[in-house]
């Protein structure tokens, strides 16, 4: 009777898919979480959670959520944000192909080296937004959006902790006992 | 992961390939964005859906607010009382004053084409978040086109103007605040009626005057004013104190810096003017001489306001 209860049931739970409704929550998530109203410096160095989400999905479930999902995000961002449409969008696509192109090798590090492969996507997409500002005619925000990347990729373990919770996969497919 | 599709199967374009077209859809986006404005509609939809969530994001923090102001001790609410009686005061005798001049300019205006120049109806709003764009200062104010806002309306607060609606969603607006970088405002000196446009600078609590000469009459402290001329300013609206003139002879033009009048970053409740823009004449047409920049008109001498 007891034996039941030492076979390994939620085992392989983590590695379920995970389903469209705990995609999209966790962007929407994200996206609030972006736009809080930040101001000032603490505007300047705020993390991109959402680039963080979208790579977590990307590179841990490519074939859900890819480069028009990124897109669509980061037409999203630039609306939230007030910017020129289409920047987000572009340094999202960026980073999104950088994380497709990498995710094998990503995904064979532990999440130590991780974090530091994707504080290089997240630096590549806020280049890509601060070069098309300062094109487009912005004076220099100042140093303080050097570290809006960093924290982003900081982010990068408590993400991929809370999105492989087993309960938030278990919620879609319960496990037949 | 091993709910991977095995790569022989057909997974669509490859990802460089993907790249390629979602880069040029982005970049097109933008130059149809910032060249033509063609995108205003779809920015206008999109922030209709985005509205919600930017309101369910900035709810905590004006929760938290509201807190703090219930909780405001007493006392400071008798001096803010106080000093609010007082101020009511100095501005009854200035309304008397304003009361005896709008009756003399309505008599002027009444022999000159009928319009007003001047502020009448406005809207209160409440700034509901900065602009979360850290290359430019915006304000989100909480009314738009349902509100009865359009874009290039002025928006001031009790001591001038704080900058312009320049994008309009259906329940929310935007600001773009005197500061910001090339935002510009057609102003006149109250102490003499010297023409100028000021120009933000980019940085915080700073305003150019660009493109005046190094003879122009600017002193440290003259106040700038609306000039009216624009059509979009009402004009008398405070905008700015005189807070650096520097004239060195080597260059053309002096440069001279001014400090916004209003609380640009201050205040919680702005009012948008929303006063229908006067008619004005068509400009007269000047071939080729649009490109100069403003020179000083030769000074008149006008009687105080």
């Amino acid at each position: 009777m007891r034996a039941a209860d030492l076979t390994p049931v939620a085992r392989d739970v983590m590695k379920l898919p995970a389903g469209p409704g705990l995609i999209a929550g966790s962007l929407l998530a994200a996206y609030l979480f972006n736009a809080l109203p930040w101001s000032g410096g603490l505007l300047l160095a705020r993390p991109d959670l959402v680039l963080v989400v979208l790579l977590f999905w990307a590179i841990h479930q490519p074939q859900s959520v890819g480069q028009g999902i990124a897109f669509l995000l980061g037409l999203a961002m630039d609306v939230n944000d007030s910017m020129l449409l289409g920047q987000h969008a572009l340094a999202y696509v960026f980073a999104t192909f950088g994380a497709q192109v990498l995710r094998v090798r990503i995904l064979a590090f532990p999440l130590g080296e991780q974090t530091l492969h994707v504080a290089g996507l997240t630096t590549g997409a806020a280049a890509v937004v601060l070069l098309l500002n300062l094109l487009l005619g912005s004076s220099f925000p100042g140093l303080a959006v050097a570290l809006s990347p960093l924290l982003a990729a900081a982010l990068w373990a408590p993400v991929s902790f809370i999105l492989f919770l087993p309960g938030l996969r278990r919620m879609r497919r319960e496990r037949p006992s | 992961m091993i709910h991977e599709p095995p790569p022989f199967f057909n997974r669509g374009p490859s990802p460089l390939a993907r790249l390629t077209f979602f880069a040029l859809a982005a970049i097109a986006t933008m130059i149809a964005d910032h060249r033509f404005g063609a995108l205003e509609a779809m920015r206008l939809s999109l922030s209709v859906l985005v509205a919600p969530v930017q309101q369910a994001a900035a709810a905590p923090a004006q929760m938290l607010s509201r807190l703090g102001d219930y909780f405001t001790s007493q006392d400071r609410l008798l001096k803010e009382n106080q000093e609010l009686k007082a101020k009511l005061l100095e501005y009854a005798a200035e309304a008397q004053r304003a009361k005896l001049l709008a009756g003399e300019q309505e008599y002027l205006l009444a022999m000159t084409p009928p319009r007003s120049r001047y502020a009448t109806d406005g809207v209160l709003v409440e700034v509901l978040s900065h602009g979360r764009n850290p290359f430019t200062r915006k304000l989100v104010l909480d009314k738009g086109l349902a509100g009865g806002i359009q874009t290039g309306m002025p928006v001031i607060d009790a001591e001038g103007v704080v900058g312009q609606v320049t994008a309009v969603g259906t329940f929310t607006s935007e600001a773009t605040l005197l500061t910001e970088k090339d935002q510009s405002v057609p102003v006149m000196l109250t102490r003499n009626g010297l023409r100028a446009i000021a120009v933000g600078s980019g940085k915080d609590g700073s305003i150019d005057v660009p493109f005046m000469p190094v003879s122009a009459d600017i002193q440290n402290g003259d106040l700038f004013v609306t000039s009216g001329i624009d059509g979009t300013y009402p004009a008398g609206l405070v905008v700015a104190k005189v807070t650096a003139v520097e004239k060195n002879a080597a260059y053309v033009f002096a440069k001279i810096t001014a400090r916004p009048a209003a609380g640009v970053d201050n205040h919680r409740f702005l009012r948008v003017l929303t006063a229908a823009k006067p008619a004005l004449p068509p400009p007269p047409a000047a071939p080729g001489d649009d490109k100069r920049p403003l020179r000083e008109k030769p000074a008149k001498t006008r009687a105080r306001p």
